[in-house]
């Protein structure tokens, strides 16, 4: 039988993370991937909305409370030479980094951001 | 006359009183047809004669003793003519007998008699008359040829006699000339008017006044001349005789007289320009030649038709009621196979007709081998049956429109001209050359149900209603078809002949061909013995027209005799027909049937002819010599067969499917050793003639069923079967090598680094399988020990390996099994032996289970092997752009979000007095006169510009999916999270 450990570090310590929700696809413009590229700014109106802009995109959303919260698992694997037959199994360990109440969503189409407008208007 | 020819001719005279009545026989015949006249052959004997007789006549003028009854000297004999020629007067008048009947050959032989009689002086003294009745004269006269040579003239003088007009005497009524010879004698030449015609007289004079000074008018030497005449005046009397004995004997028979008489008198002519075979082919039902049942057959199934032909009704043989004729054929042809053929037949002819008055069979199918008179047999018995005649050849009219028109034309019109309003019978010949559509067409003009077919039977059609129905009834066939072919079991006539009536043809009788052979020969002149006739009837396997022509053939080259010895020799008369297969088998390993030798038949000469048509020119003058034995000769025989057979790979392969299952007689199996010898050596000589290109040595492979001949030919009827292990090996071979071709690409490459596809048949399939049947405890895998659990391992590595696996296949019988695939078991296991202990079904199915879990394992991982190198890379493929980051060298590397850039722009903006550079930190070089003002615009506008490059060409950008919400789903094993 798979048996998991989940365990937490502290039960006031977790950290509370957002989730994003967006209704498409977010890609890499020179095939490099997308690790270590910046994604956009979000940002709070005062009512409140969150506003994320990627690229020449402005997205509007609203957050969205979870019914179920999510957690944040960081999963610790042993080291290979106390894996025993028995002992690898067991020694994935699973550690609760963060929780995850509220996403954020973003559904509606994004409005364009347009940069070269005559200077005038 | 007798009397007077015996004196002066010696043993000649007495041909001719030995065969007195036969001559007047003819005689009288020929007043008739003058068919078969002896003297109505070329007569260039007897010219050259006259003329030899006119040299000799002049320059040597010693007499033979006129006296003598046994005169056999020929000079003497000569001398003796010339005497005759003064004396025939006498007889002339004293019996006039035999004058009627020959003025033909009278004409034909008068000039030469005259010339003779005027040209010689006639110094011979009349002779006495005495008849002698020597009984020895005879045998002299069959017996040496240059005695009995002057037979024929003597014939000639004897007839010509009659209108002689040297007289002995002054004739008292007409007017003569008187001619005195050197030694006194007078003749009296009568002045007569030409009652005949003009044109003998007067070549006749002219060659009579030629004739005085004949001797130096000879072209040829005289002593060739001479030689000459004597053979051939050898062979025309010998013939002669022959013919004229056999004519009376064969006259005694109806049939030649009949035929006789059809002889058109004038056939002389004819016959050297058309075949005998047409000529003598059988007019009349009586004259056929082919076997009696089968034209009896013909013939009845032809008169069923002449209810509706010919609106006769059907003589009523046994009334049957008829609502059980229905039932009645049904037993018959339920009961019908255990009969012989004949009855079969008889039967069918018994049968009742169908609803509208036809036979039940609409056509007839004459089937046998080519030459027996098929065609003649169709032609006569539809004449005699009072069908005029249409022949149509299936393989000219080989496309079914033109099929269709014809059978249309002849069987549905009637000739208005000619044929007399008969109605037409149409024969197809060689129906086997048509192809199957035409076939088709005619089955479905058979088919052609006419209205009254669904009506209820019992009808009785009056004879008088025939034509209004044939009217109505518009496609139905109403005329007698009648099909010939020579090989009935041709792929398109498998369907005609069940509708047809079904006539297989006989070969015809040695000994009533013999007899018509010997009509023919004789009625041409050319003497043939029985003996040789019989031979030449078995050397053409009873073929009447091979015979025929044969004979003709001969004929036409100038031979006037025909023996055994020019039979045999004689390479004409042979067929290029080959034989069947099956027949080439029988005759390799049956001992021929003891035959009986004919007398006097040279057993060299058909070994030199053999040899010779074995292309072995070499060893035949060595060969010929000696005599052969039985086993030499069969050796021969066959060696002939088989190279005559064709194709000479299926024979062998025959032979060796065949052999042995023959019974052999060798205990030890020395002989089976020997044949296989001989088969390695047939497959060396087919691979070096066909790969080397050495066609030479294609001549050798004829031996191989001669040897099998001698080695395995018993007087048992072989079981021949018809030869299919060599195909069976091949599909076999070509199956084997698609299993291993399949087994070997599935190999992983391992494995297969170190397996040849004949390695791994010879050494590791066979080992393979049993490696592959494991003890597996019947239980869920989950209660297997941890060996069984190793156990199972490896064996699911080993099949993998070799890409091995079960799988479940439905049998016919709704069963499911698993079978091993690919199916190596094929490969390397013997059918013959027994099986191994074969698995479970539930070992099989777990071990396909594990198998495919195996496998899904192993794709997996390759994956994960895959995933992980990506993974390593992902960390150093950012790096590229950090670094292009790092390296701008104005901008700080820490500037990740838009506002910091777009603060960091309009810095820059503000100072104005920094270089410029682009987004990505180049150096832009600045031109100073701008050249167009598109360019001019956004650098003017840069920091706008710049600001818009920052948002809009930003290392990410989002695309946004319109009504799609696809949520992130991604598989995810369990064994991934542990």
């Amino acid at each position: 039988m798979v048996q998991i450990v989940v365990s937490s570090a502290g039960a006031g310590g977790l950290a509370e993370w957002v989730l994003m929700e967006l209704q498409g696809e977010i890609e890499a413009r020179y095939s490099t991937g997308l690790a270590g590229n910046l994604l956009g700014d979000l940002h709070y109106t005062t009512e409140g909305i969150p506003v994320l802009i990627v690229g020449h995109h402005i997205l509007y959303g609203k957050i969205i409370h979870l019914e179920k919260p999510f957690a944040v698992l960081v999963k610790h694997t042993p080291g290979e030479q106390d894996c025993d037959e028995l002992g690898c199994e067991t020694g994935t360990r699973y550690l609760v980094t963060a929780l995850i109440k509220n996403k954020i969503l973003f559904k509606t189409r994004p409005k364009p951001i347009i940069t070269n407008v005559p200077k005038k208007v | 006359m007798e009397d007077y020819d015996w004196e002066l001719h010696g043993v000649e005279d007495d041909f001719h009183s030995q065969f007195a009545a036969e001559l007047e026989v003819l005689a009288e015949l020929e007043a008739g047809t003058a068919a078969l006249s002896p003297s109505r052959g070329p007569r260039v004997g007897p010219v050259r004669r006259t003329f030899e007789e006119a040299i000799a006549g002049g320059d040597a003028a010693t007499p033979c003793s006129p006296g003598r009854p046994s005169g056999s000297c020929n000079s003497g004999s000569r001398k003796r003519q010339l005497a005759t020629s003064v004396q025939k007067n006498r007889p002339l008048l004293q019996t006039p007998r035999l004058k009627r009947p020959r003025l033909e050959a009278v004409k034909r032989l008068n000039f030469r008699l005259d010339e003779m009689e005027e040209s010689l002086p006639p110094d011979s003294p009349p002779q006495h008359i005495t008849p002698p009745q020597s009984p020895e004269v005879p045998a002299e006269l069959w017996g040496k040829g240059p005695v009995d040579a002057d037979a024929d003239t003597s014939l000639i003088w004897a007839s010509s006699a009659t209108r002689n007009p040297v007289l002995r005497r002054p004739p008292v009524l007409e007017d003569y000339i008187n001619v005195t010879s050197t030694g006194g004698d007078r003749a009296f030449l009568v002045l007569r008017a030409d009652p005949v015609g003009t044109g003998v007289q007067s070549p006749f004079r002219d060659i009579w006044w030629r004739g005085r000074g004949q001797l130096d008018l000879l072209g040829i030497p005289f002593t060739s001349l001479k030689e000459q005449v004597d053979n051939e005046r050898r062979q025309r009397v010998l013939h002669e005789a022959q013919h004229l004995s056999d004519t009376l004997r064969s006259l005694r028979s109806e049939e030649v007289e009949e035929a006789l008489e059809e002889e058109p008198a004038n056939n002389q002519d004819d016959s050297k320009h058309c075949l005998w075979v047409d000529e003598f082919a059988p007019q009349h039902y009586t004259e056929l030649l082919s076997d009696d049942f089968t034209n009896r057959c013909l013939l009845k199934w032809l008169k069923l038709w002449d209810v509706v032909v010919f609106g006769r009704e059907r003589p009523a043989r046994k009334p049957r009621p008829s609502v059980e004729s229905a039932r009645v054929g049904k037993e018959a042809a339920a009961s019908s196979k255990w009969k012989s053929h004949e009855q079969v037949l008889e039967e069918m002819l018994e049968a009742e007709l169908d609803p509208s008055q036809r036979p039940r069979q609409k056509v007839a199918l004459l089937c046998g081998p080519p030459g027996l008179g098929k065609t003649t047999l169709a032609h006569v018995i539809a004449r005699h049956a009072g069908y005029s005649v249409v022949e149509m050849n299936a393989s000219d009219d080989r496309s079914p429109e033109a099929f269709r028109t014809h059978i249309e034309a002849a069987t549905q019109m009637e000739s208005v001209l000619g044929a007399g309003g008969k109605p037409n019978c149409l024969v197809i010949d060689e129906i086997d050359g048509a192809p199957t559509a035409a076939i088709n067409v005619l089955l479905s003009i058979i088919d052609h149900k006419g209205p009254k077919e669904a009506e209820p039977r019992g009808l009785a059609i009056p004879a008088g209603g025939v034509p209004r129905r044939r009217r109505a009834e518009g496609g139905l066939l109403m005329r007698p078809i009648i099909c010939i072919c020579n090989d009935q079991f041709a792929v398109s006539l498998r369907q005609l002949k069940h509708q047809a009536f079904l006539l297989h043809f006989p070969p015809t009788l040695p000994s009533r061909l013999v007899q018509r052979l010997q009509e023919i020969s004789l009625r041409h002149g050319l003497q043939a013995d029985p003996g040789a006739l019989a031979a030449l009837c078995e050397k053409t396997d009873n073929d009447i027209r091979a015979c025929i022509n044969t004979l003709q053939f001969l004929h036409g080259q100038g031979q006037q005799e025909l023996s055994v010895q020019d039979v045999q020799t004689t390479r004409v008369g042979l067929k290029d027909q080959r034989k069947g297969l099956f027949s080439v088998w029988q005759e390799v390993f049956q001992l021929p049937r003891a035959q009986r030798q004919h007398v006097g038949q040279d057993l060299t000469l058909p070994t030199h002819t053999l040899l010779l048509g074995d292309g072995l020119t070499g060893a035949a003058p060595h060969a010929a010599k000696v005599s052969l034995t039985m086993a030499a000769q069969r050796f021969y025989h066959i060696l002939h067969t088989a190279a005559s057979a064709g194709e000479h790979e299926k024979v062998v392969q025959g032979l060796f499917d065949n052999f042995l299952r023959l019974r052999l007689r060798d205990s030890s199996l020395g002989t089976v050793c020997v044949a296989l010898d001989w088969l390695t050596f047939e497959d060396l000589l087919g691979q070096a003639a066909h790969h080397r290109q050495s066609f030479q040595l294609l001549r050798y492979r004829p031996f191989l069923p001669a040897a099998f001949h001698l080695l395995f030919a018993s007087s048992h009827v072989p079981r021949i079967t018809f030869p299919s292990s060599q195909q069976e090996a091949q599909n076999r071979t070509s199956q084997v090598q698609n299993l291993i071709q399949t087994l070997v690409s599935g190999i992983t490459p391992a494995t297969r680094s170190r397996t040849s596809a004949l390695a791994l048949v010879l050494d590791t399939l066979c080992l393979l399988l049993d490696i592959l049947v494991p003890k597996l405890r019947p239980v869920s895998t989950q209660l297997y020990s941890t060996r069984e659990k190793l156990q199972l391992a490896s064996l699911v590595g080993t099949m993998i390996a070799y890409s091995l696996t079960y799988r479940q296949e439905r049998m016919p019988d709704g069963q499911y099994v698993y079978r091993l695939e690919p199916n190596v078991e094929e490969v390397c296991r013997f059918p013959e032996l027994p099986a191994r202990k074969p698995l479970t079904y539930q070992a099989k199915q777990l071990i396909a289970h594990e198998i495919e879990v195996e496998k899904m394992r192993r794709v997996e991982a390759l994956a994960r092997d895959r995933d992980v190198p990506q993974v390593d890379e992902s960390p150093s493929g950012a790096k590229g752009p950090q670094e292009d980051a790092g390296g701008k060298g104005a901008q700080p590397p820490t500037s990740h979000s838009h506002a910091q850039w777009l603060e960091c722009i309009l810095k820059r903006t503000a100072q104005e007095d920094q270089p410029e550079r682009d987004f990505f930190g180049r150096l832009v070089v600045r031109k100073e006169a701008a050249p167009c003002a598109e360019d001019a615009a956004p650098e003017t506008d840069s920091a706008e510009w710049r600001m818009g490059t920052a948002v809009g060409r930003s290392d990410v950008w989002f695309r946004f999916q319109e009504g799609v919400s696809n949520a992130v789903r991604r598989s995810l094993y369990i064994r991934e999270l542990l």
